[in-house]
């Protein structure tokens, strides 16, 4: 059985393609020495829009804690995606928009993000406006003490070229928890 | 929003409803013809009903996206919504918890199990062809025993089956009832999605043991599993309901283990056989890390609050598994149709007693050992939660449209199988093991109010540190997230509910993120989107929350003295060629993968070899989206694996994603740079789409690791079940770069 499995393997591992191929393998495992991590690149597939634009947070919440004041950049790399197989398809914008460097002061605690990314998929429109709670907590805490408060992230893009241009970060009160938390039991169709 | 949407407004005119629920019908014939073997998807292409690429004619009266009689745009027909019957509400009924396997010793079982498959003969159903087969399904001989088998002998047993709908007289949740939202298991448990909706029937629903609640198999480290598994379903094909097929093939999903024990789609077994699934339940690099079990931080939970060491390196410690149907070509129609259940496995680090101070233990929230007795596995405050959208018919019953090549969506939102329930909780810290079981339906997971939710796993696996979130990423198909929400920010009386945020307008991918206020506004067209769970909190713990979130969980193991032996590329694409014929092994797209950027995007074809790693090796692997209309939950079996990069950068990687991971969501035109170890273990395994309507047709490949050793031969013959016994043919395809040296 062995024998009859290896024929077709034997006559791909034959053909001049592959013989090229292994030799290549053979060259890069000698000169090229171990390898710990995967080489990346940056090209952009087809049908695709690579932008990025740093924006600065702006705002303010108040809670228990007292008043909160907010700032620090908000780095929104977008990708515009156009269905190159499909006319008909919606292009849409995937967002990633990091609020990692973004701080809370209120006299001297320091509040964090605790490293926090909103990674979003949306139609590709001239301007959008992205609404996300975005946690905080003390610095000398962990994410276990968090609070959320809430972002409003508007993105301005060129609808020629698909990239970002411009946008605003306002930050405020998380205004949503009024309206979401039950106290008794809801049946909702 | 785009007026194309894939279900109907209940609000829809009388004209349209009755003309989608006409088109479901016609639609469902065909299904039904399909699904019982009376019609080829051959046939269907030469009838005029699909493109040669495998897709639906839109056709008036039979696709959902023709254009409606009644509609005065490009509207799309839609399907009927599921009907409410009965005025079933909302969160008007309690989230039943998981049904636990019993383990049973290993001497209960009868026959006892074997290295080798069992071929003792029986009769076979003469609807199955007749004359005499083997008692089990897993392929003969030497290349499909059990791996290991004399060196990691099965330590505890469960004994289970996969039948039709059935009442669940037997249901063990393993937990009080004050932890079950009040649910006595004592009980009989109809087979239904709310106690409003219509009992299913055995030809509907197909589950393990026939049941609901779904099923959890609790397992540890060092303790191997024999899961016997029993096909009960009918031998007639066509009592199947109108879609699903009665030979099953189980995937412990990511296990590290023998791949006779993974699922392997072609290594079906057919009703009135068993299966022996071996899982040895082994960390990673047991026969090359920590071989002789010395580190305390590679352990097991002893029965007595101690540990067990064991080898193998501890950074590749799992936690939340699944299990699930895995045929091939019909993968989709089982587990719609409920064949899937959930497996936890405890370890020293995450081992389900929060009060056991040893310095290993994570306490993460689970239950007291000291007030349960239990050592390890307690669930009181560890919860697996299975999200997924069905779709009924006018009566009520299970309904599914295998027509949606793009993905199929259903209507209505069930959580553990039930229908929009609600979950009694107390002020303290909960983990939720959350599962996307969805054929098609990526999710977006937050909470009512915006609250921050600690995500501590990602797939099997504990992150190495946790992540604070106020709304999860997406979360594609067989995506698992473990997350732990503290409910102690809340009052007694209370009530927040989860809510889905991605809202779908097809199968293909998400169509939009919503924010928060707009999913709880209810004017989303798809009727997935907004509040499916609803938390109650009921009370105060009896007991101080002493469990823990600690800021490091588990480390990423470290590769960077292990060379890359290899790099391969994989193409997800649409329009994929078949270039084999076996009827047996071939499916037609039109979805298909490009292996290494050779060739056309072939469909799959389990008999063809594409990729074949060197036993004990590390490759890199590159996972492309080759569209950007649609995006891919990409599963790898075997071994977890690190992401490198996405979209060709280090600093894409979401902290979410840092950890170890099986699924990967390509997103539309992206890319996922992976890596991955070859090791202890050897066979055939799997790779595909998991929207399994993608997998279905056809984004499949077959990738084996050869040259383990005897048994093994390089490469491996592919299996030919028939009930009368399994045989085996060369495989008649085997890509260029699948061995490189």
């Amino acid at each position: 059985m062995n024998t009859q499995l290896n024929i077709k393997t034997r006559r791909w591992l034959f053909s001049p393609n592959v013989v090229t191929l292994l030799i290549g393998i053979v060259v890069v495992l000698v000169l090229g020495g171990p390898s710990t991590q995967a080489q990346t690149t940056s090209t952009a597939p087809a049908g695709t829009v690579d932008s990025s634009i740093t924006l600065v947070a702006k705002g303010s919440l108040t809670d228990a804690t007292g008043f909160i004041t907010i700032t620090g950049d908000v780095p929104v790399t977008g990708r515009q995606v156009i269905d190159t197989t499909n006319a008909a398809t919606v292009t849409l914008m995937l967002l990633d928009i990091d609020f990692s460097q973004v701080q809370g002061t209120s006299g001297k605690k320091v509040f964090v993000t605790g490293g926090n990314h909103a990674t979003e998929i949306r139609p590709f429109q001239a301007t959008d406006k992205v609404i996300v709670t975005v946690p905080y907590y003390d610095s000398t805490k962990d994410g276990l003490s968090a609070k959320s408060m809430l972002a409003t992230v508007t993105l301005n893009f060129d609808i020629t070229t698909g990239k970002l241009t411009s946008g605003s970060v306002t930050i405020g009160n998380n205004v949503v928890t009024a309206d979401a938390v039950g106290t008794t039991p809801v049946a909702i169709q | 929003m785009s007026d194309r949407n894939f279900f109907l407004s209940p609000k829809a005119s009388k004209a349209r409803l009755r003309e989608a629920e006409q088109a479901r019908r016609n639609r469902q014939e065909i299904i039904k013809a399909n699904s019982q073997g009376q019609v080829s998807r051959r046939d269907l292409i030469k009838m005029g009903l699909f493109t040669s690429a495998g897709l639906l004619i839109p056709i008036g009266g039979l696709s959902p996206f023709a254009r409606s009689a009644f509609a005065d745009s490009n509207i799309p027909t839609g399907l009927p919504p599921s009907p409410l019957l009965n005025n079933t509400t909302a969160f008007s009924t309690p989230m039943p918890r998981f049904d636990v396997f019993p383990r049973i010793p290993v001497a209960s079982l009868t026959p006892a199990p074997t290295a080798e498959s069992n071929q003792t003969q029986q009769p076979v159903d003469p609807a199955l062809g007749g004359g005499t087969g083997p008692i089990e399904g897993r392929p003969p001989g030497p290349i499909w025993a059990h791996q290991q088998f004399g060196l990691l002998p099965p330590a505890i047993a469960v004994d289970a089956s996969v039948e039709g709908a059935k009442t669940n007289n037997t249901y063990n949740p393993a937990v009080p009832s004050t932890q079950n939202s009040g649910i006595n298991p004592a009980n009989p448990i109809p087979f239904k999605f709310h106690p409003n909706l219509p009992t299913q029937t055995a030809v509907k629903a197909w589950t393990y043991n026939g049941t609901i609640p779904p099923k959890l198999m609790q397992v540890r480290y060092g303790e191997p599993v024999l899961f016997r598994l029993h096909n009960r379903l009918p031998a007639q094909q066509n009592q199947n309901g109108g879609f699903g097929i009665h030979t099953i093939s189980t995937h412990e999903h990511n296990g590290h283990h023998g791949a006779e024990n993974d699922g392997f789609t072609g290594a079906y077994f057919f009703p009135n056989q068993f299966y022996d699934y071996h899982y040895p339940i082994v960390l990673a690099g047991r026969n090359s890390i920590n071989t002789t079990a010395t580190d305390i931080m590679a352990s097991s939970p002893t029965d007595a609050g101690g540990l067990n060491k064991v080898p193998g390196d501890w950074h590749e410690t799992m936690s939340t598994h699944w299990f699930h149907d895995h045929m091939f070509s019909f993968t989709a129609q089982n587990v719609y149709k409920g064949i899937a259940g959930m497996f936890n496995i405890y370890s020293g680090l995450d081992r389900g007693a929060e009060d056991i101070v040893d310095g290993v233990n994570l306490r993460l929230p689970s239950g007291r050992a000291s007030a349960s007795g239990k050592s390890w596995g307690n669930l009181d405050y560890d919860v697996n939660l299975m999200i997924a959208d069905k779709a009924w018919d006018a009566a009520g019953q299970l309904a599914m449209d295998i027509f949606e090549f793009d993905g199929f969506l259903g209507d209505r939102m069930t959580v553990n199988l039930t229908y929009k329930p609600f979950f009694e909780v107390e002020r303290r810290k909960y983990r939720f093991r959350i599962l996307n079981a969805s054929v098609s339906r990526f999710f977006k997971i937050a909470l009512s109010d915006g609250s921050p939710m600690i995500q501590i796993g990602n797939d099997g696996n504990l992150l190495p540190h946790p992540v604070t979130l106020t709304q999860l990423d997406e979360q594609g198909i067989a995506e698992r997230y473990d997350i732990v929400i503290d409910f102690s920010r809340y009052s007694v009386g209370q009530t927040v509910w989860m809510v889905n945020l991605a809202e779908h307008q097809d199968g293909k991918r998400v169509s939009k993120d919503l924010s928060l206020s707009e999913a709880l506004s209810n004017t989303s067209q798809d009727p997935c989107v907004g509040k499916f769970l609803e938390f109650r909190i009921v009370r105060n713990p009896a007991q101080p929350d002493i469990s823990q979130v600690p800021a490091t969980l588990i480390p990423n193991p470290d590769l960077s003295n292990i060379p890359v032996a290899h790099e391969r590329t994989f193409e997800f694409n649409s329009g994929a060629n078949q270039t084999t014929n076996d009827p047996i092994t071939t499916f037609f797209g039109p979805w298909g993968i490009k292996t290494d950027n050779q060739g056309p995007t072939l469909a799959a074809d389990f008999g063809r070899i594409s990729a074949a790693p060197k036993f004990g090796t590390r490759e890199v692997w590159t996972l492309r989206n080759g569209g950007g209309g649609w995006d891919h939950p990409i599963h790898i079996h075997f071994e977890e694996c690190q992401t490198l990069s996405r979209d060709g950068s280090v600093s894409k990687v979401p902290a979410w994603e840092k950890g170890r991971k099986d699924v990967w969501r390509l997103r539309p035109s992206g890319e996922v740079k992976i890596t991955l170890q070859f090791r202890d273990f050897g066979g055939m395994f799997m790779e595909h789409c998991h929207n399994t309507m993608h997998e279905d047709n056809a984004m499949l490949l077959r990738w084996e690791i050869d040259g383990a050793g005897t048994p093994f031969l390089n490469p491996l013959p592919t299996p030919i079940p028939k009930p009368q016994g399994v045989t085996f043919m060369a495989p008649d395809d085997i890509l260029p770069t699948a061995f490189y040296d």
